[in-house]
């Protein structure tokens, strides 16, 4: 069985900051990282790989230099070989501009009975571009799974639908978009990493997929962050320090008057 | 030339409020609610029937378009093939403008899967829309996890946009003519549905008019049984941040505030122990009222809260209780 998994590199989500007086958002200079959920669908590719016989991972990664210690990370999580496509830059907020890039990329490899994303990205939370992906294949989408039971041609899985599980049948070859609820990623050690050797990494460029970035961008990226602006709520602020009986009864006292309890 | 706007929705309210962001966008805006079939029922919006899902947007859309998918069970594949077909020219005498669909699992695949066949911009997370002086689609969101409120220009037509849930006003209940449009298929295999197990829902973070959070200040699983009191004595519902849900997993995901959890409109949000990432900030936009307990001075959520007691939780906590069992 071979496993495509569509991981991203991202800023630390938690490390960035707006900057009110200069109405921008501080992007550069901050750790970086394979976005969180991108993580739990490398550890559920990296599960089915250590349950099964003859299971084969490959990392899909967007980027240039900067992005290779990312893919160095994600290959060392347990896949086989990771897959750089410079220049096909990823807007976060161009999904479906993503997904043209991924599914070109996945069609030039071997083929793939299982293409695996986490169900958002950690920048865009778009969330559309697994499914943007299947269209693109022509192939089922299953998502967002909790369990998957892989057999020789199906993918048996369940969904977290909210309201229900619901268990369904795939066809292979299909995409899956992992529910972070799924499992606790690994995190691979320095050692690991450094154990990647570069024959493991491949780089692949626009070209290589009979892309271009500018036909790319005429044909298909739609989507442009024009504008920002604080996405701060204005609260009161009030500090209430001392001894916790004293600060129970302070912060009482003033929801009472809130008329919040 | 008037815009054309195809919406719809896995739910009625959902409907409502695609409906309610396409009417205003432009006065003159032709809105056509789009309707499917599937398995033997109303699967998108889920609805008694048709006439149900017509009676919601009465006033907002111009039109009712119902479109078949068939006798199997219902798919967001499916549900693409239908915007497509609605949203094409073969749907009208235009291509649409715009597709509005409302954040949902099956929404999300339908989306995605629209914007390739219509060879469309997508753009999710969408909470208004406008239209700017040239004449693209403008879309208001979240960006960065709420980091910052960003502005998208959409360049390409159709602009599918999904919207974040929320409340729309109720439509005049005025009747809107109905369209049959026969029978959609989806081109990719399909997937079987094996069984559905109904998850029991016994939390409502999103309607409870109090939620305590839990978060990293916690040290153990165990401890989550100090705040149980506190939500007793509140009658609040319990609620915790991402790490708690997503990366300790000691509460379930529906549980979760925050981004990739649920937003609350809670009167009053209670953050015990929680440092107030973004992610978790932009959850909470909509309580009326946030305090927190937190001994970081540092952390994020002070200067995102009304009232902060600055202490430790493992104190304050049992105080709490006291204080309010004592004055209630």
């Amino acid at each position: 069985m071979r496993i495509v998994v569509c991981a991203k590199h991202v800023a630390d989500s938690t490390e960035i900051r707006y900057d009110e007086e200069k109405g921008e958002i501080g992007l550069r200079g901050l750790p970086t990282k394979i976005s969180d959920y991108e993580r739990n669908a490398l550890e559920a590719a990296v599960v089915l790989k250590e349950a099964g016989e003859d299971v084969e991972i490959d990392v899909l990664m967007v980027g240039g230099e900067p992005q290779l210690k990312t893919l160095k990370e994600a290959v060392a999580m347990g896949a086989d070989t990771g897959y750089l496509i410079e220049g096909g830059w990823e807007d976060p907020f161009d999904p479906v501009r993503s997904a043209r890039v991924l599914a070109r990329a996945v069609e030039e490899l071997e083929p793939a009975d299982l293409v695996m994303c986490g169900l958002v990205s950690e920048d865009g939370y778009n969330g559309l571009t697994p499914a943007a992906l299947a269209e693109l294949l022509e192939l089922p989408l299953v998502a967002p799974a909790v369990e998957l039971s892989p057999s020789d041609d199906a993918l048996e899985a369940v969904l977290d639908l909210g309201d229900v599980l619901r268990t369904v049948r795939a066809p292979l070859p299909c995409v899956v978009a992992v529910d972070s609820s799924m499992n606790v990623p690994r995190l691979p050690t320095v050692l690991q990493v450094m154990k990647v050797k570069s024959d493991r990494i491949v780089k692949l460029g626009l070209s290589d997929l009979g892309l271009s970035a500018v036909a790319l961008d005429e044909s298909v990226a739609g989507v442009e962050l024009v504008g920002t602006a604080s996405g701060a709520v204005q609260r009161k602020g009030t500090v209430i320090e001392g001894a916790p009986e004293e600060c129970a009864a302070a912060l009482v006292a003033g929801l009472r008057d809130e008329g919040v309890l | 030339m008037a815009v054309r706007i195809i919406v719809s929705a896995a739910d009625l309210d959902g409907l409502r409020r695609a409906a309610v962001a396409a009417r205003g966008l432009a006065d003159d805006a032709r809105v056509e609610a789009l309707v499917l079939r599937a398995g033997g029922a109303v699967y998108a919006p889920r609805a008694a029937d048709v006439a149900e899902a017509a009676a919601v947007v009465g006033g907002l859309a111009d039109v009712v378009v119902v479109y078949d998918g068939g006798e199997g069970p219902p798919q967001g594949d499916v549900w693409a093939a239908a915007l497509a077909a609605a949203a094409g020219p073969a749907g009208g005498e235009t291509p649409a403008d715009a597709v509005f669909l409302v954040d949902a699992p099956a929404a999300r695949e339908a989306a995605g899967r629209a914007a390739v066949a219509l060879d469309a911009a997508a753009a999710s997370m969408c909470d208004a829309v406008g239209l700017d002086a040239g004449g693209r689609l403008t879309v208001e969101r979240a960006v960065y996890g709420g980091v910052a409120n960003g502005t998208l220009a959409i360049g390409k037509s159709p602009a599918v946009c999904l919207f974040t849930p929320a409340q729309g006003e109720a439509g005049d209940g005025s009747s809107v003519p109905v369209e049959e449009r026969g029978r959609v298929e989806a081109a990719t295999p399909a997937v079987e549905v094996v069984g559905d197990e109904p998850v029991e829902k016994t939390v409502d973070l999103a309607g409870a008019r109090i939620v305590v959070s839990v978060g990293r200040g916690l040290a153990a699983a165990d401890d989550v049984a100090i705040v149980e009191p506190l939500v007793a004595a509140l009658g609040a519902e319990l609620g915790c941040s991402r790490p708690i849900a997503e990366d300790f997993k000691w509460l379930p995901k529906e549980r979760l505030v925050g981004l990739t959890g649920t937003s609350v409109t809670a009167d009053l949000y209670l953050a015990v122990g929680i440092s107030g990432q973004v992610q978790h900030l932009t959850g909470i936009k909509g309580a009326r009222i946030v305090a927190a307990v937190n001994n970081d001075p540092r952390a994020p959520i002070v200067r995102n809260a009304d009232y902060v007691v600055r202490g430790d939780l493992y104190k304050v906590v049992p105080a709490l209780v006291a204080a309010l069992g004592g004055g209630a």
